[in-house]
């Protein structure tokens, strides 16, 4: 290491401080789980060996009020671990207020100060919780230690570092957590030998962006749990007990500062960029052409490989979040007197990690509104027929070069009547509106139906803040909501600094570069039709608006050219250009914070001339198409075009069956979008139902559901004779060899890997089965 | 970064002038990142007319700004020169018209009374130069408008 490299005794803290971070992270979703009942030796094992840990680093980088609470956390687990002590409120609450002063006393620590009092009090309250009531059947007596030292309120909004619902509502005691390191991203480390400390056997680590993204490596899933590089303090220690299997075969993990990797996917930027110049240099100078050359083409070759490794190392799975919402769920839940499940789903959907950074505040202010407003009390839901326990969902899942996040709960649904009532006291065209549209009066600023204001939400500041947020981020946000059955809310966010695969066209003169998943089909130049006054073309016997894409992007007029047809989140749209010009890959950066959003625009690219190609978002283009259509009916979109009728063909219907909402809810839109007639199924028996009432023209299923999975609905499908020829798609996230041979054996037409599918994909996919059975 | 703790260049302090048609303005001359002659610049679709568009510095998406329209006056009709200025959202580009100068304030000679501007000089050539609050002008909230 060299003088400039050394580390002071400050960096090791730093150092410590982002280590310590994951510990707590794990710590706090370990607790949980013992909470819910999973009070296995081994998740306490490794609850007291996190405390251990990290009380060990605290003394050694210098932290005695750190350790001084470490040190009674691990008392405390140990009294639990030797089944001395039971498992109830009060010791989770100890222990979540110990992680909670941890958490405030790291930072201070970095900062060169110390905090006694915080210490003393968090170290008192989990000493006098070791006092708690022994074991009995593992479980302990249901009650609180008295003296409660902070509210779970408090604790939930010193986890999420801020309260988006109320910033000065839940300040009190603990401080927010301010950012105590520079970020840093964890990345599957190279190859165990090189680190120095001897490491316990694991078999080779996973590429980060292995072939298989089902099958991500355990520390993907788990990004907190597996880092036991840096296990100096814990595994090698007696008291820590045996070595955890689990954690033995984690893939290693290296913890990176961000600002690295930047640099290191700038100056690989700058090696194309110069690799290129030199095959020019070639050309010119000694007239050779370097295409021809075996070794110029390697070159290129093993850079676009290290750029595209490069840019994946800054993604994160969108779950690293999962445990901060968990513990806000758990203890607003407590607080409210709710009975809250937290379930996830999309464990392999990852994210730039500065994009999900701004995801969290309004993540965790969704679900605090669910738990809050949506999921009514144990006794309410009793009542209405439904379980005591509600759930809170977060379900992530990428699609094209966006990340979808929902957070769903099957609470009481918004009242849509009461929002209409609520806006309409200021704004009387509210009163006027459509329930779809008085659905979205809720992101506007200041408007509360809550009857009561609460320390989370009520105060009518939560949800355009949201919405301000992911602005942000260029994202943007929808609603849904059944009374009586619940709401999802739905993120729809780009993945920045992602490699897209475009289309490059030429528009006004200008060229742009338009996301191959979100092409459907381009056309040749061709005539147009006015439909209700509006300009369509026919594409797969069904009419399509189509405009010119140089008019509505304000840069030049119609075009005669051909016609791109793009599909967004809910609709397709055909737009002429003048040519197109190649496919290509484009790494998609965002324009910057100082440029308000612009819905058309998803980023741009660096062209390895040097020029800008500017990346088009076709959810954004089509609804300004629309827009300018309805505010210009005589707006003529494209050249040519006789007025004749079109007749549509009778839409083509698709059986969806799913037991995950977003996904059902997710193909619905995509297929209703492309014009076919969607009914859902939840599961296998559900859809056996729908089939018989009416039969769809195909059946897109997928395999994990509860009473009858996808294989086994497909069997029943092929069994009866008058279903025989009815197309089976099978839709999974497993993507095993076995799977799929299994899903071809029972007679399915077609088998898609979900974290592997994009729209188009799956679009064409049942095209081409449609195609064939029509 | 000056620009972000004190508005505006003060008397005494190096500064960058900023041609932009007939008119002058200055900035801090700490804010300025570089010039860059002659950006190529890449139209910009649906954007604020302030926007002139977004040009490549080296690897960077830079935004161009249009220095008249921010000022609420006459838009600019050409870019030979792009200064390039910290501001709290990130790097943007103004557009100088002229060959940007370095020079050493003198006092200021009174209060400028145009948004998202401090106070005027007088400088070489008995030329007035108006100094930027580069945070005021160069916010999002401005831009959008």
């Amino acid at each position: 290491m060299s003088p400039q490299e050394s580390l002071s005794e400050n960096d090791f803290q730093r150092l410590f401080a982002m280590e310590a971070e994951g510990r707590l992270d794990t710590l706090v979703d370990e607790l949980l789980e013992l909470e819910k009942g999973g009070a296995t030796p081994e998740v306490v094992a490794s609850l007291f060996r996190e405390a251990h840990t990290i009380k060990g680093g605290a003394a050694v980088v210098g932290m005695p009020h750190v350790a001084r609470v470490a040190h009674a956390l691990e008392d405390l687990l140990e009294e639990v671990r030797r089944e001395r002590r039971g498992v109830d409120t009060a010791l989770i609450d100890a222990v979540l207020a110990g992680v909670d002063a941890i958490r405030t006393l790291i930072p201070l620590a970095v900062a060169g100060q110390g905090h006694e009092e915080a210490a003393f009090d968090a170290e008192q309250r989990l000493r006098i919780a070791v006092g708690g009531p022994p074991v009995v059947d593992g479980k302990a007596a249901e009650e609180a230690v008295p003296g409660q030292a902070g509210s779970p309120a408090e604790s939930g909004a010193d986890l999420a570092g801020r309260d988006v619902a109320a910033p000065t509502a839940a300040g009190g005691a603990t401080p927010p957590r301010p950012a105590t390191a520079p970020p840093d991203v964890r990345v599957p480390a190279p190859s165990p030998a090189a680190l120095p400390p001897p490491a316990p056997p694991a078999p080779p680590s996973a590429p980060p962006s292995g072939p298989e993204p089902g099958r991500a490596p355990a520390a993907a899933r788990e990004p907190h749990a597996g880092d036991g590089s840096v296990e100096a303090h814990g595994a090698a220690d007696g008291a820590a007990g045996h070595a955890e299997p689990a954690r033995a075969t984690a893939t290693e993990m290296l913890q990176i500062p961000v600002h690295r990797i930047d640099e290191l996917v700038r100056l690989i930027g700058e090696a194309s960029a110069a690799t290129l110049r030199l095959g020019s240099a070639l050309l010119e100078r000694l007239e050779r052409d370097p295409s021809g050359l075996t070794e110029y083409r390697d070159l290129v070759r093993s850079l676009n490989e290290l750029q595209e490794l490069a840019l994946h190392a800054r993604m994160i799975p969108v779950m690293s979040l999962a445990p901060r919402l968990r513990r806000a769920v758990r203890d607003l839940a407590r607080e409210t007197g709710k009975e809250v499940r937290f379930e996830t789903r999309g464990e392999d959907a990852e994210i730039d990690r500065g994009v999900l950074e701004r995801l969290a505040d309004p993540l965790l202010h969704l679900v605090r509104n669910a738990v809050d407003h949506g999921v009514e009390s144990p006794d309410e839901r009793r009542r209405n027929g439904k379980p005591a326990e509600g759930t809170v969902r977060l379900h992530a899942m990428q699609l094209g070069s966006e990340v979808v996040i929902a957070v769903s709960d099957d609470g009481r649904g918004i009242d849509v009547t009461r929002v209409r009532e609520t806006a309409g006291r200021t704004d009387r065209s509210a009163i006027e509106m459509d329930d779809e549209a008085a659905l979205y009066l809720i992101f506007r600023s200041g408007l509360t139906t809550a009857t009561k204001v609460t320390g989370v939400s009520g105060r009518g500041v939560g949800l355009d803040a949201v919405r301000a947020s992911l602005n942000a981020v260029r994202g943007r946000i929808e609603v849904r909501s059944d009374p009586g059955m619940g709401t999802e809310f739905r993120i729809a966010v780009p993945i920045t600094m992602a490699t897209l695969r475009c289309l490059v066209i030429n528009a006004g003169g200008q060229a742009f570069a338009i996301p191959l998943h979100s092409v459907r089909a381009v056309l040749p130049p061709q005539g147009s039709a006015m439909v209700g006054g509006r300009a369509m073309t026919m594409l797969d016997g069904r009419p399509v608006p189509i405009s010119s894409l140089a008019a509505v992007l304000g840069t030049g007029n119609g075009s005669a050219g051909p016609a791109v047809v793009v599909a967004g989140l809910t609709r397709s749209h055909a737009f002429t250009v003048d040519e197109l010009i190649d496919q290509r890959d484009v790494v998609v950066k965002g324009l910057g914070e100082l440029l308000p959003r612009m819905p058309a625009v998803a980023g741009a690219g660096v062209q390895p001339d040097g020029s800008i190609l500017l990346v088009l978002e076709a959810a954004g283009l089509i609804e300004r198409a629309r827009r300018m259509d309805s505010g210009d009916r005589s707006h003529e979109a494209a050249s040519g075009g006789g007025h004749e009728e079109i007749v549509p063909q009778r839409a083509a219907s698709i059986l969806v069956v799913d037991d995950a909402l977003t996904v059902r809810e997710l193909q619905r839109s995509i297929f209703e979008n492309a014009g076919y007639r969607v009914r859902v199924a939840v599961n296998g028996e559900e859809a056996l139902t729908e089939i018989s009432h009416e039969r769809p023209d195909l059946v897109l299923t997928d395999v994990q559901m509860p009473r009858m999975d996808g294989f086994e609905l497909t069997e029943a499908i092929r069994k009866q004779a008058s279903l025989a020829s009815l197309p089976v798609i099978i839709l999974t996230s497993r993507g095993s060899d076995e799977d799929r041979r299994r899903g071809l054996e029972c007679g399915a037409d077609g088998y898609i890997v979900k974290s592997g599918f994009d729209q188009s994909a799956l679009l064409s996919a049942v095209e081409r089965l449609l195609g064939a059975d029509r | 970064m000056a620009g972000a703790s004190t508005p505006g260049v003060v008397s005494g302090q190096l500064a960058l002038l900023i041609p932009v048609g007939s008119d002058t303005y200055a900035v801090a001359l700490e804010t300025v990142r570089e010039v860059v002659v002659d950006p190529r610049v890449t139209q910009l679709p649906t954007a604020p007319a302030v926007v002139r568009g977004v040009f490549n510095l080296r690897g960077d998406i830079v935004p161009l700004l249009d220095t008249g329209l921010l000022l609420g006056l006459r838009p600019v009709m050409e870019e030979p020169y792009a200064v390039l200025v910290e501001t709290p959202h990130g790097t943007a580009g103004l557009v100088a018209t002229d060959m940007p100068l370095t020079v050493r304030l003198n006092e200021s000679v009174g209060h400028s009374d145009i948004e998202g501007t401090t106070e005027t000089y007088l400088v070489a050539d008995a030329r007035l130069a108006v100094a930027l609050d580069i945070p005021v002008l160069l916010s999002p909230a401005r831009i959008s408008r």
